[in-house]
């Protein structure tokens, strides 16, 4: 009796913990990589180099390199670029860097609740914001383009969690000129 | 003394200004009698012009049907290929007519006659303009990709208006019907079109880098509100319908925007920001000069305005994980619940009477096009059943 009560007491404990643990883990990161983004002034901001490229010189292309690169995922009602999810966009800025010629063209998502044109909005500040980390680690915004898809584009049908939390993201198709 | 007396003259203000509101949300006190029995005719033609014409009076929220009536219609149509209408309307009370009216027409737009008939016989017997005549547009995705559709205010003739074969969004007319502004994906982008409805031609409006929303045109006719993200982030924009430069209205490069729309006088534009916190969109108000104040604050989501004619702004508002539509009167804050809280209601729109509402209604995982009531009538589906229906937006004439 004595011995069941003192072990389901460190079971509780040792799960209070835990989770106490985790919390403080994701606060965390997630304060840090607003932190990173927001420090360069870079998401979204109204600057010069921040004004999005002509169309033209993306519009002939093809997706090169389709399927390689990895789809960037959003917490919901987010458009901000988790810490899970940067090696993605590293990955492209390697492959950018090392390709001169090829350029970027984001494409933003969300899932399907909500406004229609609000999920535009929240589709292209994520591709704004991916871009804007593409351009903190060195790639000539001149490259890149972003094209929301709001709600419209599902790349799951579904209607729940797992659905939404797949349709929220941001897809890379590279351009070869 | 005075002071009570000042006190009195106060209180006796609010409880006049309550009363209206009360006789506002209250359906029975506003509606009047009508007998249509006496209404004469034969053939197909005039089955469908009775047909259409009860079903407008009925929809209409003005009338009870019971007799004997106060008011009572008599007159008659006929003809085969052309139609002859006379329509009198009598006031039983008083022994005098309201109405007294010939209309001429065809067979074929036997539904658009009556309908102009039903909105004169709401201005005879109540005084204002009926919304019978009224058209709407919306979007759905019956040939499997989001097209563009116009039909009546009954949701009759029906018919689509695009054939981009990509996405619509976000249409809306110009003030006199004869054109609409809508964001078509049909070059790849989103991109702001305005179209001739008599011709169907089509002017693109913007094609800036990054995304181009449609939203509402100004009152007189001339500027049309944009979200565009060609600056890095998206903002609202003014540009006027005959061309001409961009006027940017919002800086926020830290939160997006969405769904501008103009106050009735054109002086206002209220729209959609989630510059108070990621994830929870909220109603603002702006001036021309960009100076602007937040409207919402109940509620995660306040999104999808639109500034009617009676001066308050409905919406769709999330509570307790259900969108439901609200409106809300911008000057005294004053907030209602309009649509049943059965299911989703959301993207509404002011009908041109100030008192029936069009919005999309989300059953299971399809969604249907409903005309609310404020006054309490309950919610009529004007689309339909093949297909999914969106985003509508309402035309007076």
């Amino acid at each position: 009796m004595t011995t069941r009560w003192f072990i389901s007491t460190i079971l509780v404990c040792s799960m209070a913990i835990g989770m106490t643990g985790c919390k403080s883990w994701f606060s965390k990161k997630s304060s840090k990589s607003q932190g990173d983004l927001s420090d360069s002034g870079a998401i979204g901001a109204l600057s010069p180099e921040s004004v999005l490229p002509d169309r033209g010189q993306f519009a002939d292309g093809k997706n090169v390199m389709a399927g390689q690169f990895e789809t960037v995922r959003f917490a919901f009602d987010s458009a901000q670029v988790d810490d899970t999810e940067r090696a993605k966009v590293e990955a492209v800025a390697e492959y950018a860097k090392a390709n001169a010629s090829t350029l970027v063209s984001l494409e933003g998502h969300c899932d399907e609740r909500g406004s229609a044109e609000y999920n535009v909005s929240l589709g292209e500040r994520r591709a704004l914001a991916v871009r804007a980390y593409l351009m903190n680690l060195g790639i000539d915004g001149a490259r890149i383009q972003t094209k929301s898809f709001g709600s419209e584009s599902p790349k799951d049908p579904g209607h729940d969690e797992n659905a939404w939390s797949i349709n929220r993201r941001v897809e890379f198709v590279l351009i070869k000129q | 003394m005075k002071s009570y007396l000042l006190l009195l003259l106060v209180s006796l203000g609010v409880s006049v200004l309550a009363q209206e509101d009360v006789v506002v949300t209250k359906a029975a006190s506003t509606k009047s009698s009508l007998d249509l029995s006496g209404f004469t005719g034969s053939g197909p033609a005039y089955a469908v012009f009775r047909q259409t014409l009860e079903a407008d009076l009925r929809r209409s929220g003005w009338f009870t049907f019971n007799r004997p009536a106060t008011y009572v219609v008599g007159g008659s149509c006929s003809g085969e290929s052309s139609l002859a209408v006379q329509c009198q309307v009598m006031d039983a009370v008083k022994s005098s007519p309201v109405l007294n009216q010939s209309y001429a027409g065809t067979a074929a737009n036997a539904k658009r006659l009556a309908h102009k008939v039903s909105d004169d016989i709401i201005m005879a017997v109540k005084g204002f303009r009926g919304i019978c005549s009224g058209r709407i547009v919306m979007v759905s995705n019956r040939t499997g990709k989001k097209e563009l559709y116009v039909c009546d205010a009954d949701g009759g003739n029906l018919r689509q208006l695009t054939s981009d074969k990509s996405i619509s969004l976000s249409p809306q007319w110009t003030p006199s019907g004869t054109h609409i502004v809508y964001t078509s994906y049909r070059r790849g982008y989103p991109d702001a079109y305005l179209v001739d409805l008599a011709s169907g031609a089509r002017t693109c409006l913007a094609n800036y880098p990054g995304m181009n929303m449609a939203g509402g045109v100004s009152p007189n006719g001339r500027e049309v509100l944009l979200v565009l993200s060609r600056d890095g982030n998206p903002e609202v924009y003014i540009k006027p319908l005959a061309g001409g430069g961009l006027t940017r209205l919002t800086k926020t490069p830290r939160a997006g925007e969405a769904s501008p729309a103009w106050s009735p006088d054109g002086s206002k534009i209220v729209y959609v920001s989630d510059l108070a916190g990621p994830g929870s969109p909220q109603l603002y108000i702006m001036d021309r000069s960009g100076n602007s104040r937040r409207l919402t604050s109940r509620g995660r989501e306040n999104v999808a305005p639109d500034w009617g004619p009676n001066g308050w702004i409905t919406y769709s508002s999330k509570r307790g994980g259900l969108y439901g539509v609200y409106m809300i009167n911008p000057t005294t804050q004053e907030e209602r619940a309009v649509s049943p809280s059965d299911t989703h209601y959301e993207e509404p729109a002011w009908a041109s009477d100030g008192r029936h509402i069009v919005c999309t209604r989300r059953e299971g995982r399809g969604s249907k096009i409903y005309l609310l009531d404020t006054m309490g009538d309950p919610p009529v589906c004007l689309t339909p059943n093949s297909g999914d229906w969106f985003s509508p937006a309402w035309c007076s004439q």
